[in-house]
């Protein structure tokens, strides 16, 4: 395609560009099955404390011809998941996540970044108990299969970002529990 | 042996008696956790972890020996997903009913300095016992400010076959055989 391109010069580009734009961007309905989210922060510099939120909703949309996408994913941050039931208390409670207060934690990007045909980053805001940043998630790897059966594209894959929780008024047992918190975000969405 | 090498001998024991540091450390169940990764189908990586152990370390910082015995109940995985957390259970994976427990032996340390780098040793699953080597990726040693003790731990990783210990279950149709094991542990001196 490339050759080709320079030798038709502008008219292709042209051409292209409406192929682009002709292509309606696809929308994908998450899969509970295979989204999570996943943190870890370190433990008196020592181990790191891994949780997740089990219960996400959310739709993604992606032109994979147009390299653009917008994704909004809503977080029940009661559905915390230390595997430790006292852990699991303290976090939603009050001086951590504040869960009755602020029920969902949110991200919202519209601003995905292409190298080439791979999707490399997505960066949007992400709010959390009731103090919204911007906030990039960098694709670790990501794809879109075809399942036989059930018959239906599937695209998702692996994202991980930083963000300071102190950022977000989260300031409990800090210095002892890190500040710095890692996103390890799995994600797959069936094409509707 | 004559009289010099019996004395050297009881001098060289009674040195290394001296020198010996042996100290148990009782694991913290609330910040010890055996997690899994295994890649889905080529896009996104599932993630699961064990919620109920046990164990025992021992550490000799002068001679930089230890030993770590660590028992998982394998019906405690907890994936997110209580469908797939049943499948796992189930004899195409766990089969947790008759292998109730995975169990992992370290007893060969490698220090750097005071800091333990890697823990050789055996894991047991599904009754089928395999040699594993845990590599740290951090090593920390504190006192616990509540506990007002020595809390010893860091993370750990490898990766393992689990066709290796007979659960080759759906990698003839793209699930993964090779499953990277992220350890948490921390101990707190006994």
């Amino acid at each position: 395609m490339q050759p080709l391109m320079k030798h038709f010069g502008a008219g292709l580009a042209a051409l292209a560009f409406a192929a682009a734009a002709g292509a309606a961007p696809q929308r994908y309905a998450l899969d509970p099955d295979n989204t999570h989210v996943h943190w870890e922060l370190k433990h008196f510099g020592t181990s790191t404390i891994r949780g997740r939120f089990d219960a996400i909703s959310g739709s993604v949309t992606l032109d994979r011809e147009a390299h653009s996408g917008s994704v909004s994913i809503s977080v029940d941050t009661a559905s915390l998941s230390t595997g430790t039931r006292l852990f699991d208390g303290v976090v939603r409670g009050p001086l951590l996540l504040a869960t009755s207060e602020h029920p969902s934690a949110y991200f919202v990007a519209t601003r995905f970044v292409f190298d080439g045909d791979q999707l490399v980053s997505v960066t949007g805001e992400f709010t959390v108990r009731g103090s919204s940043r911007p906030l990039t998630l960098r694709a670790m790897r990501f794809a879109c299969r075809t399942d036989a059966e059930p018959p239906r594209e599937v695209c998702g894959g692996d994202f991980e970002g930083e963000f300071k929780r102190s950022d977000f008024g989260i300031t409990h047992s800090l210095p002892f529990v890190g500040d710095a918190v890692r996103l390890v975000v799995q994600i797959e969405g069936v094409r509707q | 042996m004559n009289k010099t090498l019996l004395a050297a001998a009881i001098l060289a024991t009674a040195g290394a008696a001296a020198h010996a540091e042996i100290a148990t450390y009782a694991v913290d169940p609330t910040h010890t956790f055996a997690n899994f990764e295994a890649n889905h189908m080529g896009a996104s990586t599932l993630r699961g972890r064990f919620d109920k152990k046990e164990g025992t370390v021992t550490i000799d910082k002068a001679a930089k020996t230890g030993k770590a015995e660590i028992t998982i109940d394998t019906s405690s995985i907890s994936t997110g997903v209580a469908p797939l957390d049943t499948h796992l259970k189930s004899k195409d994976f766990f089969n947790a009913t008759e292998f109730s427990t995975a169990k992992f032996v370290g007893d060969k340390f490698s220090f750097s300095g005071d800091k333990v780098t890697a823990v050789a040793g055996t894991l047991t699953l599904l009754g089928k016992t395999q040699p594993v080597t845990l590599t740290a990726t951090n090593y920390n040693c504190y006192i616990n400010p509540m506990l007002k003790r020595e809390v010893c731990g860091g993370d750990f990783e490898t990766t393992i076959s689990r066709s290796a210990y007979g659960m080759p279950f759906g990698i003839n149709f793209g699930l993964p055989d090779i499953i990277r094991l992220l350890i948490q542990i921390e101990a707190v001196k006994q």
